[in-house]
């Protein structure tokens, strides 16, 4: 029962990290219909930021916030200069997004060298809780607290804001919002930004709950986030909620009963949905031509 | 007429290069040139094949290492079992282009369907799904430790395995270079271009799709076997993303939609890590040459679309143009004209 527990725990603890990457993923992708593959690499540089300015100043927060500014300021330059050229055209926007990723994973060796870091959480969430005869490990009840706050917020920008109505209008039809006089472009920059950032900060969650940090993460947790997005269905940020809490979750428990085939039980749920439910879980699009 | 010379020129080229290269190995005794060369060749042949999806047919894939892997495996396991010998060699051959041409068309059959996105990402997948079960599957694979085996006597020879191998790309190259050019690849190249519209003119675009993406696999799976056989070893690095981006690096620089653009680029890139390999020891900063190669690879997407070999011909067509114009008779002055009529 204990066990049990811990392993939902962890799931859940998973499951919050992938979906601070895959909510920006999804409305980036649902509004402009350009799938970020560099977003991997927000969430690196996040983790790797963040994780230096903690160490630099001994402050947590301080490093949470370095990780969402040094992520919002390269999602900008990202969605300048590398996305904006190339709207409109599919194939391109892969293949370049993809080049960003490859640069951007290879720079932080450049500036942090090629070497594992260490990371620790702070000594406030280090240790746990104990209720009854079960222990919560504290950083991992702080990182579902901070994913449902992300959550909550996101949910509150989106659905109670006039931004989140032309976002929102902007994923179902985004030529009918041009037409009545809205400048998608812009909304657009904004939510790539508010997309990177959240990567950011999920990169620097990362580091202490993983204990290290090493520049292939980018691309394995950047994997996790594209099928999380294909799972919850592209520009719904509540799919994207329930298909990384399947994904922590599924793959926590496979870990634990299965460990053959953990790795690969994420990939056979995401090609069960492609086959079954293109538009995915809450999916407003399809994945059909 | 001037396109048929054109042309001639350019085999007549093509074929004195290829000949040079075949009596290379008796000029230079330089054995890290034959098994830098070899490599090259190996890998233009594994690009060629995914710029049959990529630049011919408008798909990308993100998963074709899995059929590179499949080859080198294959090879590799059967050649271990049964001994190197040249039947169990061929056995071999058989059974990769049997077993990449059934995944390939369930593969294709599955994704085909979906949009550019969804199948990159699908691909990726099931390239991954293959990499976990060669780790898994170590009483067959030894996992990531992977194995070394022994090659067939004759292919030893570093100077033989080295002109089997040029003599497979050149193979590769005219049979794609034939299929592209068939009516079926004009077919593929309008979809590249316009699907709803080939659609709508009567084609089975799935149908056309994959069938590319079958030869496409079968391919890449040669040239995994070739692979395997010139390390004498494998292990999971043929199923890693990183084979797929290799792949995916050399048909963009090199020319997309162009075969010959496979081996340029295959070539430039193969010495160019090379270069910054050497240079490593000169600045550290060297070493990141993915960096580098990232750089051009994102500069050559935005810039230059069809890479160097596409370039240079768009540039030597638009000069045949201008040499043209220049022999048409000029129109007569209207200034003569004016003058008769007022006289």
């Amino acid at each position: 029962m204990e066990m049990l527990i811990n392993i939902t725990v962890n799931g859940l603890a998973t499951g919050m990290l992938i979906f601070l990457l895959a909510a920006g993923l999804t409305l980036i992708f649902g509004l402009m219909d350009v799938l970020n593959f560099a977003h991997g690499a927000l969430f690196l540089w996040g983790a790797y930021a963040g994780i230096w300015v903690y160490t630099s100043s001994g402050s947590f927060l301080i490093g949470i916030i370095a990780a969402i500014i040094t992520c919002c300021i390269l999602g900008y330059l990202l969605e300048r200069f590398i996305v904006k050229p190339v709207y409109g055209n599919h194939i391109q926007q892969i293949l370049i997004t993809l080049g960003a990723m490859l640069v951007l994973s290879e720079l932080v060796k450049v500036v942090w060298g090629p070497n594992i870091i260490h990371a620790r959480a702070p000594e406030w969430l280090r240790g746990s809780w104990e209720i009854g005869d079960i222990f919560f490990i504290k950083y991992r009840i702080f990182i579902i607290f901070v994913g449902l706050l992300v959550f909550g917020s996101l949910l509150f920008l989106l659905n109670r804001t006039k931004l989140g109505l032309v976002v929102r209008a902007g994923v179902m039809d985004k030529e009918m919002v041009q037409a009545l006089g809205i400048n998608i472009r812009k909304v657009f920059l904004f939510v790539f930004i508010l997309g990177a950032g959240m990567a950011g900060l999920g990169g620097m969650l990362f580091g202490p709950y993983s204990g290290v940090i090493y520049a292939e993460i980018g691309l394995e947790y950047g994997i996790l986030a594209f099928i999380v997005v294909v799972i919850g269905g592209m520009g719904s940020v509540l799919g994207s909620m329930i298909a990384a809490l399947m994904v922590g979750l599924l793959g926590s428990y496979a870990a634990y009963f299965l460990p053959e085939i953990a790795l690969a039980v994420n990939f056979l749920l995401m090609l069960a949905i492609l086959i079954f439910k293109p538009s995915g879980i809450m999916g407003m699009k399809e994945a059909l031509k | 007429m001037s396109r048929l010379k054109q042309l001639s020129k350019f085999k007549l080229t093509l074929s004195v290069l290829t000949i040079g290269l075949l009596f290379l190995p008796f000029v230079t005794d330089s054995r890290s040139m034959l098994i830098m060369l070899t490599k090259i060749f190996i890998f233009a042949v594994f690009a060629m094949s995914y710029d049959l999806l990529l630049g011919y047919t408008g798909i990308v894939s993100f998963g074709h290492a899995m059929f590179f892997g499949i080859g080198a495996y294959t090879v590799a396991i059967c050649l271990k079992a049964f001994g190197p010998s040249i039947p169990v060699l061929l056995l071999a051959v058989v059974i990769t282009i049997i077993f990449t041409a059934i995944v390939s068309f369930l593969v294709g059959l599955l994704t085909l369907r979906l949009k550019a996105h969804f199948f990159a990402m699908l691909t990726l997948a099931v390239a991954a799904l293959f990499l976990v079960a060669a780790e898994k599957w170590r009483s067959l694979t030894m996992g990531n430790d992977g194995f070394t085996f022994v090659i067939p006597e004759i292919l030893r020879d570093r100077v033989t395995f080295y002109i089997v191998a040029l003599v497979f790309m050149v193979i590769v190259f005219l049979f794609l270079e034939r299929f592209t050019q068939s009516p079926m690849g004009r077919v593929l190249q309008a979809i590249r271009e316009n699907e709803p519209r080939v659609e709508s003119l009567g084609y089975r675009v799935m149908h056309y799709k994959i069938t590319a993406n079958v030869i496409a696999g079968v391919v890449a799976g040669l040239a995994g076997i070739l692979y395997a056989m010139s390390l004498r070893f494998v292990n999971t690095a043929v199923f890693a993303t990183e084979l797929t981006l290799d792949a995916l690096l050399i048909t963009i620089i090199g020319g997309v939609g162009t075969l010959f653009g496979a081996i340029v680029g295959a070539a430039l890139i193969e010495y160019a890590r090379h270069g910054l390999m050497d240079l490593a020891s000169v600045h550290w900063i060297f070493e990141r040459w993915v960096i580098l190669l990232g750089t051009v690879f994102i500069l050559v997407v935005m810039f230059f679309p069809k890479g160097i070999v596409g370039t240079t011909q768009s540039w030597w067509v638009k000069r045949q143009m201008n040499k043209v114009n220049k022999l048409k008779p000029k129109p007569p002055a209207k200034n003569k004209n004016f003058t008769q009529d007022v006289g």
